[in-house]
């Protein structure tokens, strides 16, 4: 290519390339940067082949490109003009690609995105929710030109802003220009670019120096380095622009050698900016001149800062220096320096090409325009994204990155690496934008999004920040030299369970020194990590400190293995599948009962915790535990039954027990296993508790718990039935008759009501989810007619609403405030109730309840905005013009449960919570009346059921204690079970891909709503022996500690 | 085995080319260390009196950035990402298999000279975690299967430069 002399040259060329590039042609876009990794190499050659051998090149181009954002589902191309995107493409597909779509516009299934919901095809980019709330203006050419090829970004109308710049623009429109767009550092801090150029252009020293800081050492974050390799050019080109505008004469783009393919594709770009002459002597004949070159970092995260980075051209160890003297007054070589982050220069050439009120049309009021982020770690579309600034951080990690993977929990998000913070679900709706974002502990940082789920533990990744900002500390300054040291050694005490109470206050006050002392960003903003988790996550770390409970269950101290720390309860997991798999089902069922006295119970409803974190589902889906507790315990009770001996009572005192339920029946349980002698008043005429009130029989049978309560009973626990707790029959009448401690866990009985108009008149068809459950369950008259609304989106209304179906009405619809993500329902729930054809309505408020003579005949919702305020508070929020009316017969509310205080006389000594039911300490249970304790749903709140059976196995521990006169607080570690199994490692014995986990058949919907039949079928001994050994045995790891 | 001699001649034409120009010792060691692997503690005196510098300096730069080493390394370079993304992902895992399965802890090469462990602090593949390079090759979305087969595909070809 010749030299461009003039500025029309520019032009004449361009026109030249795109009358050349044969408009018409179709084009295949294989990225070539991210995808490599995945083979994307061998797929260009194999389509390249495949065109050629069709006799098809001149009607199709292969072209290698950058980054199309997708890489979640590499190696992704598109074909352009179709608009089609493939992703997961093999070189084997070419002949298929070429043939079908290329030659007969046929689109491939296979191929393409499918929607994960419904698995339907989507064959067009456009149309994929991943780049469909994208605003790609910065990345508009990264997956469309071969970054190798300066033709192709002269093409998109690459070097047009330069252009403009040079011929009709002065330096200081230049910036005025850049000012008014509101453009702010795209590297984290936000500092308004124009500003910054125009202190480098007064100041008035020559030379004068801009540098592109691309030492993109965040970890979590890429989009520099996709910037760099899918459009180098237009970093290259906001550069030129800027040193025209601050009147610089050399550039240097220091990158981090970490990064080949940007190092080459940089190379390139700079070699051909000069062969055009558009860097260089004399630019396009203007008698501007700027000399580009490269500096290759040498592997020091620090060199990010800019001082250090500095130091660090000039050839010296990459430390920092204080500020002033400001780089805009001297900088590299003490002249001035002017320092723009990858993105910041690519934002450039838009802001002058289209002018700033077109760039200023998006963003927010303090910055416009949008911003690149990487999303990495626990989210389904990893990728590079890029949005409006303003969009909600639940926009980028739930609508484009398609949520978290495996139907795990959302826990927090990362953002701004080692200097940033950890985002909670609570502020999931605020906007992304720099101000936001630094209120709540937060950086935007270079735009690393780090999507964390339930199975990360937050002081972990505290600790392994620290872990990273300490080595990378270069040592200059006492603060951040000392101080992150000081951090790691605490933080790394606290995931090896050994932390005191008091290092959370030594964190918060080094944390402190350092952020005020520390020489530079790198140390100013290293406690950030820290501080962040223990502001929204303090209770992770007073649990791995006091209890030795790591909440994600990854710190090795704590965990012998993930299901068994997951477990409420410490079930010993992996050793009661082991005696499955050995078919052992007796032991199975004995090591379960060491935690808990409800197998079969859980066997069915447990919202099995173990399971999420079952390391099994990192390679393919978890062990289904669930199913195989069900099955022993099936088992069990059809060949062992439910008869055994009684424990012995070897203790003297006598203790009561309040509420039959799940809490109380395992206290009673544990404490005569003991050698207690215990009661237990339940005020109904059976036990149970919720699981025979609230619980579906669909879901679990009657005689299951029949059969649980009658073995619990057998092992020496007394149930007195229709015996309630009352005025008649008071916690001091028990004392009085000789009870040495009481546990109360009477459960959360008594419906929420949500106080809108009609709901206080008393009207036919208007019923509460408790009151219809248990009438349903207890066999009273409960037949519905017609449209049935159910009113909540907790696990209580999905049992609400396919109760009702089985009760005869003819259509259920569920309204609830919350958004399908935020529902507290189970999703296993929530999903059979689809499958059984009730409609669900997510984010909708109830208004009003309509009546005609007594008889309910409607309901209006307001449209529900937002369940969270800013705040992370629950404070719903309405648009009050987005309206519907829908007709009904019945209404069902089931918004939640609260405890029924009423059996306790006013006066009682008790203390209450804030919530009205009783004060609790939260390790013993006791109350603040010596020999008094409340557990369970009474004191938590409606829960689920191995929460409570594990509050009934810490009261009788407590209780123990109590009744000892000993004062120290209970510590339930995870333990092994005496009956250890040994069987070999799944890993050890055949390839993972063969053994995928066994289906849990059900009954079919259509059937099943017939009648009240059991829904889920058990495991069959074959698929429960062949289930159990697909279980890896983690706990054996830790053998021999 | 013995790391391969020092290319002398080598050495001290890479030297000339820098000699004296400002700001070269980083790329100078770049050259260096690309070139031979490390940077052999004998080159630090002459390329100091090259760049008019004391040879204290040149260590002091040489031991302060993560990418030169003094030590020569295997023919394979296996950098285990241990970033955010791959670290929420289970690199601690692929990090201890690697080093069960090399019998290196990081930072150290095998005694053929075959393999050198190191951790890196992000790739900037988060997107492909748990992610880990071998000398200029992306791996991504490792499992400890997947992690075998490549360091099968790189014991294997031992005579070769140590390309897959």
């Amino acid at each position: 290519m010749k030299k461009l002399t003039s500025i029309g040259q520019v032009e004449w060329l361009r026109n030249k390339i795109l009358a050349d590039s044969g408009k018409g042609k179709t084009q295949v876009h294989v990225c070539m940067t991210g995808c490599r990794a995945y083979g994307a190499e061998q797929v260009r050659d194999a389509l390249r082949d495949e065109v050629e051998k069709k006799g098809l090149s001149r009607e199709v181009e292969v072209r290698s490109t950058g980054c199309h954002g997708f890489c979640a589902k590499a190696p992704v191309i598109a074909i352009e003009p179709l608009g089609v995107q493939y992703q997961e493409v093999d070189p084997a597909d070419a002949p298929e690609i070429v043939a079908r779509t290329l030659v007969n516009n046929q689109l491939i299934e296979r191929l393409a995105y499918k929607d994960p919901k419904t698995a339907k095809p989507v064959f067009y980019r456009n149309q994929i929710p991943f780049y469909m709330k994208q605003e790609r203006r910065v990345l508009a050419n990264c997956g469309r030109i071969d970054p190798t090829r300066i033709e192709h970004y002269l093409a998109a109308d690459g070097y047009k802003a330069l252009v403009k710049a040079l011929s009709r623009m002065t330096p200081e429109q230049v910036i005025e220009e850049v000012k008014a767009s509101k453009l702010r550092g795209r590297g984290g801090a936000g500092f308004p670019t124009g500003l910054k150029w125009g202190f480098a252009r007064q100041t008035p020293t020559f030379p004068k120096y801009v540098i592109c800081n691309a030492d993109e050492g965040d970890p979590g974050a890429f989009m520099d380095r996709a910037m760099l390799e899918g459009d180098p050019h237009a970093v290259i080109e906001g550069m030129i622009i800027g040193a025209y505008a601050m009147g610089s004469e050399y550039g240097i783009i220091y990158v981090r050698e970490e990064y080949p393919i940007a190092v080459e594709h940089l190379k390139l770009a700079i070699a051909q900016t000069e062969a055009l002459g558009l860097t260089g002597e004399n630019i396009l004949g203007t008698g501007f001149n700027f000399h580009l070159s490269l500096k290759m970092g040498a592997g020091a995260f620090v060199c990010g800062e800019e001082t250090a980075l500095m130091a660090s051209v000039e050839g010296k160890r990459g430390m920092p220096r204080p500020r002033p003297p400001f780089p805009a007054q001297a900088g590299l070589d003490e002249k001035p320096t002017n320092i723009n982050n990858v993105e910041t220069f690519a934002n450039v050439p838009l802001i002058i090409k289209n002018g700033w009120e077109w760039y200023a049309q998006v963003g927010t009021e303090n910055s416009r325009g949008t911003k690149i982020f990487s999303l990495a770690g626990k989210v389904n579309n990893t990728g590079l994204v890029e949005v409006p600034i303003g969009a909600t951080i639940r926009e980028g990690v739930f609508d484009i990155g398609g949520g978290i993977p495996k139907g795990r929990k959302f826990k927090a998000v990362q953002m701004g690496g080692p200097a940033g913070g950890c985002v909670p679900a609570q502020f999931l709706n605020l906007p992304l934008d720099y101000d936001t974002l630094q209120r709540i502990g937060a950086i935007m940082g270079s735009g690393g999004m780090v999507v964390l789920d339930e199975n990360n533990c937050m002081v972990e990744i505290a600790r392994f920040f620290l872990s990273f900002t300490q080595s990378e500390s270069c040592g200059k300054c006492a603060p951040c030299r000392l101080g992150t040291t000081q951090l790691l050694e605490i933080l790394t005490r606290i995931t090896r369970g050994d932390g005191k109470i008091e290092d959370i206050e030594t964190i918060k006050s080094i944390g402190q020194t350092l952020t005020e002392a520390s020489l530079c960003g790198l140390g100013q903003a290293c406690p950030k990590p820290a501080l962040s988790t223990l502001k929204y996550f303090l209770k992770e770390y007073e649990d791995h400190i006091n209890e030795h409970r790591c909440a994600g269950a990854v710190c090795d101290s704590m965990v012998i293995s993930a299901c068994q720390h997951a477990c409420p309860a410490g079930i010993d997991v992996p050793n009661y599948v082991a005696a499955i798999a050995k078919g052992n089902y007796q032991q199975a069922v004995d090591i379960i009962r060491e935690r808990n006295p409800f197998p079969a119970v859980c066997g069915r409803i447990c919202i099995h915790p173990c399971e999420f974190k079952c390391r099994r589902g990192e390679l393919d889906e978890p062990v289904a535990i669930r199913a195989l507790k069900r099955f022993a315990s099936d088992w069990y009770f059809e060949h062992m039954g439910v008869e055994r001996d009684p424990y012995p009572v070897t203790r003297e005192e006598k203790i009561a027990v309040v509420g039959a339920g799940p809490a109380g029946l395992t206290c009673a349980y544990y404490l005569a296993k003991m050698g207690y002698a215990t009661t237990v008043f339940e005020a109904q005429p059976l036990a149970g508790g919720m699981l025979g009130i609230s619980v579906p029989e669909f879901r679990l049978p009657r005689q299951v718990i029949e059969e649980e309560v009658r073995y619990i009973e057998n092992s020496g626990v007394k149930i007195m039935y229709s015996s309630p707790i009352d005025a008649n029959h008071t916690l001091n009448d028990l004392m009085k008759e000789g009870f040495k401690a009481v546990f109360i866990a009477s459960g959360a009985q008594a419906s929420k009501h949500i106080g809108i108009p009609g709901e206080a008149e008393d009207c036919e068809g208007l019923y509460y989810g408790l009151q219809f459950l248990s009438c349903v369950r207890t066999g009273g008259d409960m037949r519905l007619a017609g449209k049935t609304i159910v009113i909540g989106g907790g696990n209580v209304a999905m049992d609400v609403a396919r109760t009702a179906l089985r009760c005869g009405a003819g259509d259920v619809q569920v309204f609830c405030l919350e958004s399908r993500e935020e529902m507290p329902a189970w999703d296993k729930d929530v999903e059979e109730a689809l499958e059984e054809g009730v409609v669900l309505n997510p984010s909708w408020s109830p208004a009003r309840i309509f009546n005609k003579e007594g008889k309910i005949s409607g309901m209006s919702f307001t449209r529900c905005v937002n369940v969270f305020d800013q705040n992370g508070k629950f404070n719903p929020e309405c648009d009050l013009d987005d309206t519907q009316f829908v007709d009904t017969d019945n209404i069902i509310i089931s918004i939640g449960q609260a405890p029924d205080m009423s059996f306790l006389p006013e006066d009682s000594q008790l203390e209450r919570a804030l919530w009205g039911s009783l004060a609790v300490d939260g390790n013993t249970l006791a109350t603040n009346v010596p020999g008094v304790f409340a557990g369970g749903d009474f004191t938590t709140g409606p829960t689920f059921v191995i929460r409570a059976i594990s509050s009934g196995r810490r009261a009788a521990l407590a209780i123990d204690k109590y009744l000892s006169g000993d004062q120290t607080r209970i510590y339930i570690p995870d333990e092994k079970t005496v009956c250890e199994q040994d069987t070999g490692l799944a890993l050890e014995e055949e390839s993972t891909e063969a053994r995928a986990r066994v289906k849990i058949e059900m009954e079919a919907p259509e059937k099943r709503i017939r009648d009240f039949r059991e829904v889920e079928k058990g495991f069959s001994a074959e698929e429960a022996h062949f289930e159990s050994r697909r279980c890896l045995r983690c706990d054996l790891e830790k053998r021999g500690d | 085995m013995e790391p391969k001699p020092i290319d002398w001649e080598k050495l001290a034409s890479i030297i000339e080319t820098h000699r004296t120009r400002k700001w070269n010792l980083i790329p100078l060691l770049q050259e260096v260390q690309e070139t031979f692997g490390y940077i052999p503690p004998e080159s630090m005196e002459p390329i100091a009196e090259a760049l008019n510098m004391s040879p204290a300096e040149v260590q002091g730069v040489v031991t302060f950035y993560a990418g030169f080493s003094l030590k020569p390394k295997g023919k394979c370079v296996l950098k285990v990402c241990r970033g955010t993304a791959c670290h929420v992902k289970g690199s601690r895992s692929i990090l201890r298999f690697v080093q069960n399965e090399l019998g290196l802890q990081e930072g150290e090469t095998s005694e053929d000279y075959q393999f050198t462990l190191e951790t890196v602090a992000c790739l900037g593949a988060c997107f492909l975690a748990p992610t880990m390079m071998v000398n200029k090759n992306y791996f991504g979305r490792l499992n400890p299967t997947k992690v075998s087969s490549v360091l099968n595909q790189y014991g294997k070809s031992k005579e070769d430069d140590g390309s897959p």
